[in-house]
């Protein structure tokens, strides 16, 4: 078959960039990779990418193709290339590209080691002759985040980080999960307390980019949610973001409605909230913040509280209340665009034009303008 | 009409009202009939998932419970946080017996109905960018909106995971192009409008969130649009409201009116301040109103 390929060529020392394009002629069974192999080897020796088990294993080949992360080897190019469509291919997202389509690890590997992914001390030696047994409950815990083969995919888009771009992000934060459900590691609290810092759990903006690009099924969303839950299970609940949730439960339990007004004060302080008063008073003119007295009470209210008290004394809490029900989601497939009758590919390329251009800033770095 | 459940969630309830009025007018129009639940809850969003999460799943099961009671087959919603969190707990628990079973018996031990898990969660825009609600909107939207340049603004938790959501391709998406189109307005395009409008940290990380919701207004605002529209009451607080943010911060004044999906169909099914309520917005909405007018 016929394949088209649109490349984002870069240099980081010269600067020079280019959009190329290239047709190769490719087996049906060919992927991304193997076409970027054939271009290389046939039509321009020196286009730079990274490869090496070519199974989707090693983690080397993440690249964009039409500005969404994915990994070379993984994507067919059958269908693609049957509808005459040839793609944008360009470096991921979120980190310094070198050549081409090779970006700059190292971002990646300091947040990842800042993890600590490996066992903490605690980790004694069994008695002779005798193993530990980890249940089969507490390994399904950690089951999604061992997946992870550290391709970056899930980072090229996080929205959060190209907002901040020291935020730990969903890699390094499924890393993390998967220690701290670990119940071989020593280390739970520390780690809980340094993941929940400035730049950890509450950073994440929950745009799911990372669940929706990650080849393996990781979900490092699903983790970070893990990890906040966890968290606040220990009472490592301080910052901001783990108050914001907090005030969600009560509200739930109070007025049955979540209640903006009170949201302000019980997530930032008082003295921040007071800051905040000139914002929210231009809110209350608009009737966006409703008046506190008397509080709109939802009729259910008193059922969903019994419920609260209900569950709160069985314990399915922190991550093992997360985790339920996850294999029945696991189960579901891909199905995108069916139920849409009208769906599918009418949609205006959007993605074709976005983040097709090499080498971009990230949007607002900290402390920047 | 189709006899559907309908979960506001606590935005339309409380600060959006505008979102509610103004889907309830337009409902009957475009065959849905419209069966509130009266005693539900918050759904919690994120937020309680991450809290507590046997009492999100709790707390959602006891949602769906009541719109099964309702005989509907289906529980729309209005808001793109409610939609992700109800399909997610849905699909644990039609998944999941063993759950279900468990989730069920605490259900009656407070005197909520069995779950039996027939209920499907679809979304308002769901509902009118295909089928029978597709046709009708077209009949419906009979003022047009003619010379207007709108940008669909999709948000998240519509579109990702794609997997709990699944209705249209999440990197290409085109339900809100396809509705404005039959409206008669122009939908342009832009590369931020399936982002991130960064609501779900705007108060504990206000300056990662702004740098997030400066580009879909940015980019609306350079490729000409007289507003933005969005599915989601989240969105629509943090486009109209924090804008004023971003102008302290930036010095960028964008007066970006910003549009309920429902508010955008009854501008063009003719429809009047008392079921618009755009003077419940913080920025005007008068700029597209008037240029529609002409
Ligand atoms: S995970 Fe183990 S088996 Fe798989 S490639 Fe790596 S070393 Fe080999
Ligand atoms: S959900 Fe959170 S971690 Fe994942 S991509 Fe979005 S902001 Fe990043
Ligand atoms: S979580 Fe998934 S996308 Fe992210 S690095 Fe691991 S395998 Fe890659
Ligand atoms: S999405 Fe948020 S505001 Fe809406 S019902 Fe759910 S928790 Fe309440
Ligand atoms: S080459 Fe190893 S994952 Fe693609």
């Amino acid at each position: 078959m016929q394949v088209g390929l649109k490349i984002w060529r870069y240099d980081s020392t010269t600067g020079d960039r280019a959009l190329k394009e290239y047709e190769v002629d490719a087996p049906e069974e060919a992927t991304l990779l193997d076409c970027l192999d054939i271009v290389k080897d046939r039509l321009d020796g020196s286009l730079a990418y990274r490869k090496s088990c070519r199974m989707m294993i090693c983690g080397s080949c993440g690249m964009r193709m039409d500005g969404g992360a994915v990994l070379a080897c993984k994507v067919r190019m059958y269908d693609m290339a049957s509808a005459g469509h040839a793609p944008v291919i360009s470096a991921m997202g979120n980190l310094p590209i070198v050549k081409d389509l090779v970006v700059d690890m190292e971002p990646f590997w300091q947040k990842f080691k800042a993890m600590k992914p490996w066992l903490q001390p605690g980790y004694d030696q069994p008695p002779a002759d005798e193993e530990h047994v980890i249940s089969q409950e507490r390994m399904n815990v950690i089951h999604k985040e061992s997946l992870c083969i550290n391709c970056g995919c899930c980072v090229s888009e996080c929205n959060s980080m190209e907002s901040d771009p020291e935020f730990l992000g969903p890699q390094a934060l499924a890393k993390g999960m998967r220690f701290v459900g670990d119940p071989r590691d020593a280390a739970k609290t520390e780690r809980l307390d340094q993941y929940s810092a400035e730049h950890g759990i509450w950073d994440c903006t929950r745009c799911y980019f990372c669940n929706e690009r990650c080849p393996k099924g990781v979900d490092p969303r699903d983790a970070i949610a893990k990890l906040g839950a966890e968290a606040m299970k220990a009472g490592i609940d301080e910052d901001m973001g783990a108050k914001h949730a907090k005030w969600f439960v009560h509200s739930a339990k109070t007025t049955g409605w979540l209640r903006e007004t009170e949201l302000v004060p019980k997530t930032q302080g008082i003295v921040s909230s007071i800051k905040e008063m000139k914002f929210a008073m231009g809110l209350a003119v608009k009737g966006k913040v409703p008046p506190p007295f008397p509080p709109h009470v939802a009729e259910g209210v008193k059922e969903s509280r019994a419920l609260f008290e209900l569950v709160k004394e069985q314990g399915v809490d922190g991550a093992l209340g997360i985790v339920q029900g996850e294999r029945a989601l696991s189960r579901l497939e891909h199905e995108v665009g069916h139920a849409a009758g009208g769906g599918g590919d009418t949609g205006v390329g959007s993605r074709d034009q976005a983040d097709v251009s090499p080498g971009e800033e990230p949007t607002r770095k900290r402390g920047g303008e | 009409m189709k006899r559907v459940a309908y979960y506001k969630g606590c935005l339309a309830s409380l600060s959006a009202k505008e979102l509610d009025i103004s889907t309830q007018a337009l409902s009957p129009k475009v065959g849905l009939e419209l069966v509130e639940l009266e005693t539900v809850t918050c759904c919690g969003a994120g937020d309680i998932h991450e809290a507590e999460p046997d009492y999100y799943l709790h707390l959602n099961a006891r949602i769906l419970a009541y719109a099964e009671a309702t005989g509907s087959d289906t529980l729309m919603t209005v808001c793109n946080v409610c939609t992700l969190n109800l399909r997610q707990a849905n699909f644990q628990l039609q998944g999941d017996e063993r759950l279900l079973e468990r989730v069920n018996e605490n259900l009656a031990k407070v005197g909520v109905p069995e779950y039996r898990g027939t209920v499907d969660v679809r979304h308002f825009l769901w509902m009118v960018a295909e089928g029978e609600g597709y046709d009708l909107l077209k009949a419906a939207a009979h003022k047009g909106l003619k010379g207007l340049k709108i940008a669909p603004f999709y948000g998240c938790q519509i579109l990702r995971p794609s997997k709990l959501l699944g209705f249209e391709d999440p990197d290409r998406p085109s339900s809100l192009e396809r509705i404005i189109e039959a409206c008669g307005g122009e939908a342009i395009d832009y590369p931020a409008k399936i982002k991130c409008c960064g609501f779900p940290i705007i108060q504990a990380r206000e300056e990662t969130a702004l740098g997030e919701l400066i580009q879909p207004i940015e980019q609306a605002k350079e490729a000409g649009a007289d507003a933005i529209v969005t599915p989601c009451p989240l969105c629509h607080l943090s486009l109209d409201a924090w804008q004023s943010k971003l102008k302290k911060q930036t010095g960028k004044d964008f007066q970006m009116p910003i549009l309920h999906l429902s508010q955008l169909i009854g501008v063009a099914a003719g429809f009047h301040e008392a079921e618009l309520r755009f003077k419940r917005h913080v920025v005007s909405v008068e700029p597209m109103l008037d240029k529609l007018s002409v």
